[in-house]
């Protein structure tokens, strides 16, 4: 338990922590408001307008700022994942815990719990923000807000939001991974970032393959039907159903942490 | 393992090759409980790579360790709740103030008592500035945190890397003080060094490593005067004749001289020989201008790890090849 504490305490006060989450949510509320007050410019469609109103037109908005967060989150998941994993070996404190008699999975382990913790926080956080910066677009649309206490959505919630949380700790995950196994923080993050771009880019030439590869898994599992996965890249291809997705999430996030605790554990450590 | 009571620290036959490099080649090592322990040794001869098996975070080829009279072995991470470490640079996270770094260390490894940190805080004379960010400490800042955050668990056995690394002069002698204290408590120190003249002073025992080889081990002052050396000055037009009388007296190998201190000779004898080595001298008729007698660690240090300091390499400091003190120069009682 001291060492998930420790794990929390240090990432709270990391500036990566709060530089991720200050990007997603400020992307967010920008495009939100941006879009919110463009909606009605003169000369726009009604086609144009519609789909910009649907940004900020409640109950739908929900599932627009959660599909939003959860597609560029899991880019932004890669790379904090990577961050927080090559930092270890980076400033070289791994070393300083193994020579305590740590156990390496263990710490390895217990780092990544805290900082899928952190990843719920953040999503809630950034997720209230989407909100409120939707109800500041809507007021500049013109837009109502009584969809917002739409009881059927807001019951569905908490159950997306479980969805997409796995979905973004698996993808910090392979991050995590990744800078383990490359033992520094720039190359995973590097290679976390070329990995999920690669893997979008694999997915026109080879589409029944990588629909099963994490980050394609990840987006088809969050995958509400009307918005059909999101922003940021991912499921771009013929998706698996939501649920076999999820299964394969489960299965990537738990490979990727075994690989990560085996490597640690196995790892010669020096530098 | 056999043969290693009352040692806090026991190799036997320690290997290890990087790729087709040999860091270790069958290091033995015997660190009695409750010393100083001082490992020296010229970079590359495996000091570093000794301390990384120490603690787990490298594994040997070949042979075996024994910590605190138990086994040490890949699955005995446990063992090292009793031993703090330092080793090589000292690693903290940047954007965490010392404290913080000492109170997240504390979450591994071994239990850490309520208090110990603002004690070890006091220590090491980083109270002013426990709360300012790692990232704005100077080397020897963060050379004193490491130094606590060895010390976290109260350990029995301490193994020390270059320790007194961006000290400044005030902060060697206290960090002497305080190894010597912990030795007075019975808790072992093994560190290993480059400064001679340090270990000199604060080390019981020293072990020589070159070439992945312990080549040397003992108690310091059986060691020294094992190498001591007595050094004659006389007149330079006297010089060919006086070698040749000291030869006869200590052998001929025993006996250097060197251009760069005209008039000077060396002759390898125990202190205690000093009256001998001048009534050799006045016996072919020549009269000592200056007489030393001495034993340095140096001497030792450079004849057992290659001799002659050679620019950039081993037992050269710095690339100043031979900048030291001659013999003689430490630890020296001078009658001239």
């Amino acid at each position: 338990m001291r060492l998930f504490l420790s794990g929390l305490r240090k990432l709270v006060r990391r500036q990566a922590t709060w530089l991720t989450l200050g990007l997603l949510a400020g992307l967010l509320a920008l495009i939100v408001v941006a879009v919110g007050a463009t909606a009605n410019r003169p000369g726009a469609s009604s086609n144009e307008r519609a789909a910009a109103l649907s940004l900020v037109t409640f109950p739908g908005a929900y599932d627009a700022i959660l599909s939003f967060i959860l597609g560029l989150g899991g880019l932004f998941a890669v790379i904090y994942g990577a961050a927080i994993a090559g930092s270890e070996w980076t400033f070289g404190t791994l070393k300083n815990a193994v020579a305590r008699g740590e156990s390496r999975s263990r710490y390895t382990l217990f780092s990544f719990a805290s900082i899928a913790v952190v990843i719920a926080v953040g999503l809630v956080a950034a997720f209230v923000i989407g909100v409120v910066a939707a109800l500041v677009g809507a007021h500049l649309a013109g837009t109502a807000t009584g969809g917002l206490s739409d009881g059927a959505t807001l019951g569905r919630l908490p159950g997306q939001f479980a969805r997409g949380w796995l979905a973004i700790i698996e993808e910090g995950a392979l991050g995590f991974t990744i800078a383990t196994i490359a033992r520094s923080q720039l190359a995973g993050i590097g290679a976390g970032i070329g990995l999920y771009f690669g893997e979008t880019f694999a997915g026109i030439f080879l589409p029944d393959i990588v629909k099963f590869l994490p980050f394609n898994v990840a987006t088809a599992s969050v995958a509400t039907g009307a918005t059909g996965g999101g922003f940021g890249g991912g499921a771009r291809i013929a998706s698996l159903e939501p649920n076999t997705a999820l299964v394969l999430v489960a299965f990537w996030l738990v490979g990727s942490l075994a690989v990560a605790a085996l490597f640690t554990e196995r790892a010669e450590i020096s530098g | 393992m056999t043969g290693t009571d009352g040692l806090a620290l026991a190799t036997r036959g320690l290997a290890k090759r990087y790729g087709s490099q040999v860091a270790l080649a069958g290091l033995d090592l015997s660190v009695p409980t409750g010393t100083v322990y001082g490992f020296l040794g010229p970079n590359g001869a495996g000091k570093t790579t000794t301390m990384r098996l120490l603690t787990g975070l490298i594994h040997p080829d070949a042979g075996s360790i024994e910590l605190l009279g138990r086994p040490f072995g890949r699955h005995d991470r446990h063992r090292l709740f009793d031993v703090g470490a330092l080793i090589e640079s000292p690693a903290f996270y940047p954007f965490l103030s010392g404290r913080q770094n000492l109170r997240e260390l504390a979450s591994t490894g071994a239990p850490v008592e309520g208090g110990r940190i603002e004690e070890l805080l006091d220590l090491t004379g980083l109270r002013d500035r426990a709360g300012d960010k790692v990232s704005t400490y100077s080397l020897g800042m963060k050379q004193r945190l490491g130094i606590a955050a060895a010390l976290l668990s109260n350990p029995t056995l301490l193994l020390l890397d270059e320790p007194a690394n961006g000290l400044d002069p005030a902060g060697i002698v206290a960090m002497r003080e305080t190894l010597r204290h912990l030795a007075s408590l019975g808790k072992t120190v093994f560190v290993s060094s480059h400064l001679l003249a340090e270990m000199q002073q604060m080390a019981d025992i020293v072990g020589i490593i070159a070439a992945g080889r312990l080549v040397r081990e003992g108690p310091i002052g059986e060691l020294l005067n094992a190498e001591g050396i007595v050094r004659v000055r006389v007149a330079p037009d006297e010089v060919v004749r006086a070698t040749a009388a000291l030869g006869a007296f200590g052998g001929p190998d025993a006996v250097t001289s060197s251009a760069a201190e005209p008039g000077w000779i060396s002759v390898r004898t125990t202190p205690e020989r000093t009256g001998e080595v001048n009534r050799a001298l006045a016996g072919a008729g020549i009269w000592a201008t200056g007489l030393e007698t001495g034993n340095d660690l140096e001497m030792l240090f450079l004849g057992l790890t290659g001799g002659e300091p050679v620019p950039g390499g081993e037992g050269t400091f710095f690339g100043l090849a031979g900048s030291g003190p001659g013999p003689g120069s430490s630890g020296t009682g001078s009658v001239a």
